[in-house]
């Protein structure tokens, strides 16, 4: 794995982005607004669940219009999120705080593709399931826990 | 004036929280952390309000009804991100009132993205009424979703000076 991320390292056109102080920047620039379209429409959405937003509206369709904003962003986040870790591959594979990361980002994912898929059936109850508040919960832990660890993996590899 | 607001900084830079911010080991990421997760909820129910303007998401919600919404959190994000910014700024003080980048984002381009943001979150009442929008609703949002990019973009070279 160490020989693949030493590859990806010395790919022409990552070598030179990672290089260019602007173009790393922008890379940055669109990996910070993926994340805060991702993170800020999904813990909505938790919130929503939760009974602490918008409580006289309907889930659907504000979760019909806040969603796919938030897959957007996940887009965003996957394509610049790669360059950044191809940019120094060998660094970040190794680091634990690099793997708790994304092992946090792929756990926050999975709850909320599962809020998402039953979103419409707790619209239908007459009132939103405990459950559902308790997934909408971790849903919105993860996301934030997500971005403290997104936050520490700096602070953990210095010249990051 | 800038030998007077040098002092300012100096002296918020030496206030022992803030110290002790800076010198405890992964603090730091602690309040970049207020500030990033404020900055989420913010960003992302202006930017929603933006998109629906513009036309997405239009059988679901007309955009008063999604202003209404998003009203509350909307601004409680920004109050839970200036929290964290004024703590990050206070952390290097000295340091950012002379970073052009810095200059740039809080005394031109942010003043600008917020009032922007209250014009057209007034306006989408009237705007947002039906589910198409008028074109100056739509031109509207365009021109904050590129004041918030613009934000984010003279945020993000602040470490370049």
């Amino acid at each position: 794995m160490l020989r693949f991320c030493g590859w990806l390292e010395q790919i022409p056109w990552i070598v030179t982005v990672t290089n260019s102080a602007a173009l790393i920047s922008l890379v940055w620039l669109v990996h910070y607004l993926g994340f805060f379209l991702l993170v800020g429409t999904t813990a909505f959405v938790d919130l929503r669940v939760l009974g602490a937003a918008a409580r006289n509206q309907k889930l659907a369709p504000l979760a019909g219009l806040l969603l796919p904003m938030a897959w957007t962003g996940l887009g965003m986040v996957i394509a610049s999120g790669f360059i950044m870790f191809a940019g120094q591959a060998t660094t970040f594979y190794p680091t634990e705080v690099f793997r708790m990361k994304m092992g946090i980002v792929l756990l926050a994912l999975v709850f909320g593709l599962i809020v998402q898929r039953r979103l419409p059936a707790w619209d239908r109850a007459p009132y939103v399931p405990a459950g559902a508040k308790w997934l909408a919960f971790a849903s919105l832990a993860l996301w934030i826990g997500a971005i403290l660890a997104g936050l520490e993996v700096p602070a953990f590899i210095p010249g990051i | 004036m800038h030998t007077w607001l040098v002092g300012i900084c100096e002296r918020l830079q030496n206030i022992p929280l803030v110290v002790w911010l800076v010198t405890a080991q992964y603090a730091y990421p602690f309040i970049q952390w207020t500030h990033f997760t404020g900055l989420s909820l913010w960003l992302a129910t202006t930017l929603a309000l933006d998109c629906r303007l513009l036309g997405a998401g239009k059988r679901f919600q007309t955009a008063a009804q999604l202003s209404d919404a998003l009203f509350s959190w909307n601004w409680l994000g920004l109050g839970i991100a200036v929290l964290g910014g004024f703590t990050l700024f206070s952390t290097a003080a000295v340091g950012y009132i002379d970073n052009p980048a810095f200059r740039l984002k809080l005394g031109v381009l942010l003043p600008l993205a917020l009032a922007w943001h209250i014009f057209v979150q007034r306006k989408s009442r009237t705007w947002g009424r039906t589910p198409e929008t008028p074109r100056v609703a739509k031109l509207a949002g365009l021109l904050e979703i590129a004041l918030w990019v613009a934000v984010a973009t003279a945020a993000v070279w602040i470490p370049n000076y």
